[in-house]
C-alpha cells in the first residue's frame, strides 16, 4: 500500500533531476557561448549549428535557454530556501510560544501577504537596484509568509500532542523540543510547500526579468529572453516559444513532483470507496443450503477477507451464530477480533476493501420472507436498513449531521420509510421514549447543543424509529461515562421489553457490560468464534481458555494481582498455523499448535473452539 | 491536611481557571477546571484519582507536574514551590517526576526510534551517553518486558500495549520518584490492561515510586492504589483508603459511581442509574456541584459549598457532603 506513492515519485523526480543536471552541466556541455553575438545571422531559424535558432543579436537560443535555466533555477531555489528557513522559524516560534511572539512573527509575516506580490517585489527591487542577489532577497520576502503560515498551523496542532508534552515532562529545553521533536514532524507539508515555492519563484523571477527588474542583460534568463523575443515576435515567433516552453514545462514538472510528494508523505492512504453491492458480490460462491430453519438471524460460515501484499487475508473466518426474536446476543472480543466487521457485514456496510468470500446471513424480515443479506442487491438492502435492520454506532457525535436539527434528522429517518402523517408528533414521541428531557425543545436543537449521552439517546431514537426487527449496537456505550453508560444500558433493556420480538446484537469489548445486557454471548478472538453460550453459563464456567483468561483479567476480584494474558493478538497476516490462541494459552499442547480446532458443541446450546475444553477450569 | 508532613508532592488549594474565548474586547467567562483542591502524595504511595470526563482529573495531573500553570494555590515538591522555582531548577527537578499518557499512539514521536526516545531523558539530564545510555535503554526495555533489540524500531511497529510499556520505560529512564499516570490503560484491550497494571504495580514495589494514577475505572484503581480521591466537576467529593472506599463508599457520588460500574460479580444488582449528566463546567450548580444529580439533595445543598471534612468514625476518610452524618 505504501509502495505505490513512492513509485509514483520516480518519473517526475527523474525529470526534475534531468533539468537540474542539464542546467548544472551547462559549462561542460558543447554549447555555443550564450552571450557571443552574431548580428549577421540575427533571427535565423533552427540549423545544424544552432538547433533552436538564433535570437535578435544572433546568439544561440539553446545555449541561452540552458544557461538561463541555471540563473532561473538558482534564483528560485535560493529564494525558496531562504524563505523556507526564515518562514519556518517564524512559524514554529509563533506557534509554539503563542502570545506576544506569535504577534511579532506570524502576524507581521501575514502583513506581507496583504501586498500584491508583484508590487512588493517591484518596491524592493527599485530600492535595492536590479540583480540576481536582489531578486533572491525580494522573492524570499515574498514567499516567507507562506512558510510561516504552514509551519504555524502545523506547530499549533503538533504542540498539543502528547509526545511534545512528554518532552516537556522529561525536562527538555525548548530548543531541543523545537528542533528535535517538532520540526521533523511538521516537515512533510513544508517540503511540499518548498517545491511549490520553487515553481512560483521561477515564474516571478521571469516576470521581474521581463520587466527589466531582475537579471541584468546580457546574462541569459528566461524572462529576459521572452522580453527580447517580444520585440521581434512577428518575424520570429519561435523565439518566444522556446523560453515559454522551458518555463511552463519546468513549472508543471515541479507541480507534478509536488503532488506526488504530498501523496508519498501523507501516511493516510486514499479514501475508501463507499460500500456497494458490486463490492459485496465479488467472488462469493452460492449460498449453502440452510441447515436449520433460520430464526430472526442466522449467520453461517461468514468469511471476510481484505487484500494483502501476499494475497487475501481472512480477517473473519467461518463465523456463525443465530439470533432468535426478542433475544440479545453480545459479540465480545478485543481489537482485531473481527467483531465489528461481523456486525457491519450483517448491515451490508462493509468497507470497500473488505470482501465476503463465503457464508450466508439469513434474515427474516417483517414480511416473513427469509433473505440472504450477503447476496441481497443494494437497493433491497437499503429498503431493509433503517426499517427492519437498525444500527447504533460507537461515537454519537460523528453519527449525527451537525448542520441539521435533531428533529429533522429523525423525521428524515421516518419519511425515508414511508411515514407521511404526524411526523413531528412521532419524532417528539420517540425522543420522549428514549428519555430525553423536554423532547419538544430537543427536537429543535442542533446536535452540538446536547450532551454526548443525549446524542446517543437520539441515535437510539433514530434506530428504533421504524420498529426494527434487529438492532445492531456497535460499542454504543464505549465513548460514554460510566454513570451515563448505566443509563443507556437501562434504556436499551427497557426498549427491548417494549418492542416485542426485537432481536439485538450488542458488539462490545467489555465483558462486564455483556453481563448487564445480554442473554447469550459470542466470544471472538482473531477473527474466529471461540466460544458461544448463555451468558450466565459462560461466565460461571467458561469452556475456552481465552474466555477464562479474559474473565480472570477483569480488574474485579480481591486477588492482589491481576491475571494477564501474555503476548498480544496475532496480526491478521501472521496467524499461527494451529489454534490462533495457542501462543498465549497456558493449556496449549503440541496438538493445538498443529491443527486448527473446529467449533464443537460442548453442552446443549454451548460451543467452544478448543481441543482441551474439558480441562478449562 | 491529614497527610504527614513529609509528603513528596503536595498540592494546596489548587485552582485552575481557563477562559473561553470571548469577543474582541471581552475575556469571556472564566471556567474553573479545578477548585481549591488539596492533595498529597507520599513517598512510595499510590494515589488514585477517579472521576468522569470533565471532573478535572487530567488537568490535576498536569498541574501537579507543572505542565500547566495554576490560577491559585501551589504545588510543593519536597517542600519547594514549583511555581517560584527558576526555570533551570525546575528543568532539573523534572528528572524526578514523570508522566505516562493515556494514548499510547500519540505519546511517542512517530519519526524517532524507540531507543532514542527512551534515551531522551538520560541525554537531557546528562545521566548517561553513548554505550552507557544504550545499555540503560536495553535494561529498561527488559524491565518493562520487551526485547532489548526493539530499541532500533519505530513506534508504529508495536502494538498498543507494547507502546504503553515503551512509554513507561521512557518515564522510568530518569529514575523518577514520582509518576503521574493519566489513564494509562483506558485505551488498551482488557487482556493487555492487566499486563500494564501489573507492570506498574511491580515497578512501584521494586523502585518505591510514588504514583498518581488517574482513571475513570474504579476497579483498576482499587487494584493499584493505597488511597483514592474521587473528583466531580473540579472538586474533591471523597478521599480515603482504597479498600475502605470500596467496602463502604460514603459520598452519594462515589456510591453512584460504584453502582454504575458494570461488574461480572454483581450482575443485575445495579441500583437505578444516576439521572442526568455532568453539568457544563461553564455553568456549575451553586452550592454542592453534585446536588443536581444527587438523590439526597436538600435546599441547603444549593446554598453553601460543602467542605471536605473527616467522616465521623471512619479514620482518614474525608467527604464533602452537607448530609455526611445523616446519610443512610
Amino acid at each position: 500500500m505504501r509502495r505505490s506513492p513512492i513509485r509514483a515519485l520516480v518519473i517526475p523526480g527523474a525529470l526534475v533531476l534531468l533539468v537540474v543536471l542539464v542546467a548544472l552541466a551547462a559549462p561542460i556541455l558543447p554549447l555555443a557561448d550564450p552571450v557571443r553575438q552574431d548580428v549577421a545571422n540575427r533571427l535565423a531559424g533552427p540549423s545544424a549549428a544552432h538547433w533552436l535558432g538564433q535570437d535578435e543579436y544572433g546568439r544561440d537560443v539553446l545555449s541561452r535557454i540552458i544557461w538561463g535555466a541555471r540563473v532561473s533555477l538558482t534564483v528560485a531555489a535560493l529564494a525558496a530556501a531562504l524563505a523556507a528557513v526564515v518562514g519556518t522559524l517564524l512559524g514554529i516560534l509563533g506557534g509554539y510560544f503563542r502570545g506576544l511572539v506569535e504577534l511579532v512573527t506570524v502576524r507581521v509575516a501575514e502583513i506581507v501577504l496583504c501586498f500584491p506580490p508583484l508590487l512588493l517585489a517591484l518596491l524592493v527591487v527599485t530600492l535595492l537596484g536590479p540583480g540576481a542577489g536582489t531578486l533572491v532577497f525580494s522573492l524570499a520576502i515574498l514567499f516567507a509568509p507562506g512558510f510561516a503560515r504552514v509551519a504555524y498551523a502545523e506547530t499549533l496542532s503538533a504542540r498539543a500532542l502528547d509526545y511534545v508534552t512528554a518532552q516537556q515532562a522529561l525536562g527538555a529545553r525548548t530548543r531541543r523540543i523545537l528542533f528535535l521533536t517538532l520540526l521533523p514532524n511538521i516537515a512533510p507539508p513544508l517540503i511540499v510547500q518548498f517545491s511549490l515555492t520553487v515553481a512560483a519563484a521561477m515564474v516571478l523571477e521571469s516576470g521581474l526579468s521581463f520587466l527589466g527588474l531582475g537579471v541584468v542583460p546580457p546574462s541569459p534568463s528566461w524572462g529576459l529572453m521572452i522580453r527580447g523575443a517580444r520585440a521581434s515576435m512577428e518575424q520570429a515567433p519561435l523565439l518566444l516559444f522556446w523560453p515559454c516552453l522551458a518555463l511552463t514545462g519546468t513549472v508543471l514538472l515541479l507541480n507534478l513532483l509536488c503532488d506526488r510528494l504530498r501523496d508519498a508523505l501523507d501516511p493516510r492512504g486514499k479514501a475508501a470507496g463507499r460500500p456497494g453491492f458490486l463490492g459485496r458480490l465479488v467472488a462469493l460462491p452460492p449460498a449453502p443450503e440452510p441447515r436449520q430453519a433460520p430464526g430472526l438471524l442466522t449467520v453461517d460460515g461468514l468469511t471476510l477477507s481484505v487484500p494483502g501484499p501476499q494475497g487475501p487475508i481472512e480477517v473473519v473466518r467461518d463465523v456463525g451464530f443465530t439470533l432468535a426474536p426478542g433475544e440479545t446476543l453480545a459479540i465480545v472480543g478485543e481489537s482485531g477480533s473481527g467483531k465489528t466487521l461481523t456486525g457491519l457485514a450483517v448491515m451490508g456496510l462493509l468497507p470497500a476493501a473488505v470482501k465476503p468470500v463465503a457464508g450466508s446471513i439469513l434474515f427474516t424480515a417483517r414480511d416473513g420472507r427469509v433473505r440472504d443479506l450477503l447476496r441481497l442487491p443494494e437497493a433491497e438492502m437499503r429498503a431493509l436498513r433503517g426499517r427492519d435492520l437498525a444500527m447504533i454506532f460507537q461515537d454519537p457525535s460523528s453519527s449525527l449531521n451537525p448542520l441539521l436539527r435533531i428533529g429533522s434528522q429523525l423525521a428524515e429517518t421516518l419519511r425515508a420509510h414511508g411515514v407521511r402523517d404526524g411526523v413531528r408528533d412521532r419524532v417528539v414521541g420517540l425522543l420522549r421514549q428514549v428519555g430525553l428531557p423536554d423532547p419538544e425543545r430537543a427536537a429543535d436543537a442542533y446536535p452540538h447543543e446536547i450532551s454526548g449521552g443525549q446524542r446517543q439517546r437520539v441515535m437510539i431514537a433514530a434506530a428504533i424509529a421504524n420498529g426494527p426487527r434487529l438492532l445492531l449496537a456497535d460499542e454504543p456505550t464505549t465513548a460514554l461515562d460510566v454513570t451515563v453508560q448505566a443509563q443507556i444500558l437501562a434504556l436499551l433493556a427497557e426498549l427491548k421489553c417494549a418492542e416485542g420480538g426485537m432481536g439485538m446484537a450488542f458488539v462490545t469489548h467489555n465483558l462486564a457490560v455483556v453481563g448487564e445486557i445480554a442473554d447469550r454471548v459470542l466470544v471472538m478472538y482473531a477473527g474466529e468464534v471461540v466460544e458461544e453460550g448463555p451468558v450466565a453459563d459462560v461466565f460461571a464456567a467458561p469452556r475456552h481458555p481465552y474466555t477464562a483468561a479474559l474473565i480472570a483479567s477483569m480488574p474485579e476480584g480481591d486477588a492482589e494481582r491481576l491475571t494477564a494474558i501474555p503476548g498480544a493478538v496475532p496480526q491478521p497476516w501472521a496467524m499461527p498455523a494451529g489454534c490462533r490462541f495457542a501462543p498465549r494459552c497456558t493449556l496449549a499442547a503440541d496438538a493445538c499448535r498443529a491443527t486448527a480446532p473446529a467449533l464443537s458443541e460442548v453442552a446443549p446450546g454451548r460451543s467452544s473452539r478448543c481441543l482441551r475444553w474439558e480441562e478449562v477450569a | 491536611m491529614n497527610a504527614p508532613q513529609d509528603a513528596l508532592v503536595r498540592g494546596e488549594g489548587i485552582t485552575r481557571a481557563f477562559h473561553r474565548r470571548g469577543g474582541l474586547f471581552s475575556r469571556g467567562t472564566p471556567m474553573l477546571a479545578l477548585r481549591g483542591i488539596d492533595i498529597a502524595v507520599n513517598r512510595g504511595e499510590a494515589v488514585g484519582v477517579v472521576g468522569e470526563s470533565g471532573c478535572g482529573k487530567s488537568t490535576l495531573g498536569r498541574v501537579m507536574l507543572r505542565l500547566l500553570p495554576l490560577t491559585d494555590g501551589r504545588v510543593l515538591f519536597e517542600g519547594e514551590d514549583l511555581a517560584t522555582l527558576p526555570a533551570a531548577r525546575l528543568r532539573a527537578l523534572r528528572r524526578r517526576m514523570q508522566l505516562v499518557f493515556q494514548d499510547p499512539y500519540g505519546s511517542l514521536d512517530p519519526r524517532r526510534t524507540v531507543g532514542a526516545q527512551i534515551a531522551d531523558g538520560m541525554v537531557i539530564h546528562g545521566l548517561a551517553t553513548g554505550t552507557e545510555a544504550a545499555d540503560r535503554v536495553a535494561a529498561l526495555l527488559r524491565q518493562v518486558g520487551l526485547d532489548p533489540d526493539h530499541a532500533k524500531r519505530l513506534p508504529h511497529e508495536f502494538s498498543g500495549g507494547q507502546r504503553q510499556r515503551i512509554a513507561v520505560a521512557r518515564a522510568l529512564s530518569t529514575q523518577p520518584d514520582f509518576i503521574v499516570a493519566d489513564e494509562p490503560v483506558s485505551a488498551l484491550d482488557v487482556s493487555i490492561q492487566a499486563q500494564v497494571v501489573n507492570l506498574l504495580a511491580d515497578l512501584r514495589a521494586e523502585l518505591g515510586l510514588a504514583l498518581m494514577f488517574i482513571s475513570h475505572d474504579l476497579h483498576v484503581v482499587r487494584h493499584l492504589c493505597d488511597r483514592v480521591v474521587v473528583m466531580y466537576l473540579g472538586r474533591v467529593m471523597e478521599e480515603g483508603s482504597a479498600a475502605e472506599i470500596f467496602r463502604a463508599p460514603a459520598h452519594p457520588y462515589t456510591r453512584a459511581l460504584l453502582a454504575a460500574t458494570p461488574s461480572l460479580r454483581h450482575r443485575g444488582a445495579a441500583a437505578a442509574p444516576l439521572a442526568g449528566e455532568v453539568p457544563s463546567i461553564a455553568r456549575p450548580p451553586s452550592g454542592c456541584v453534585f446536588r443536581t444529580r444527587c438523590a439526597f439533595a436538600q435546599p441547603r445543598c444549593a446554598e453553601a459549598v460543602p467542605t471536605l471534612e473527616p467522616l465521623p468514625g471512619a479514620g482518614a476518610r474525608r467527604i464533602a457532603c452537607h448530609r455526611a452524618a445523616e446519610l443512610p
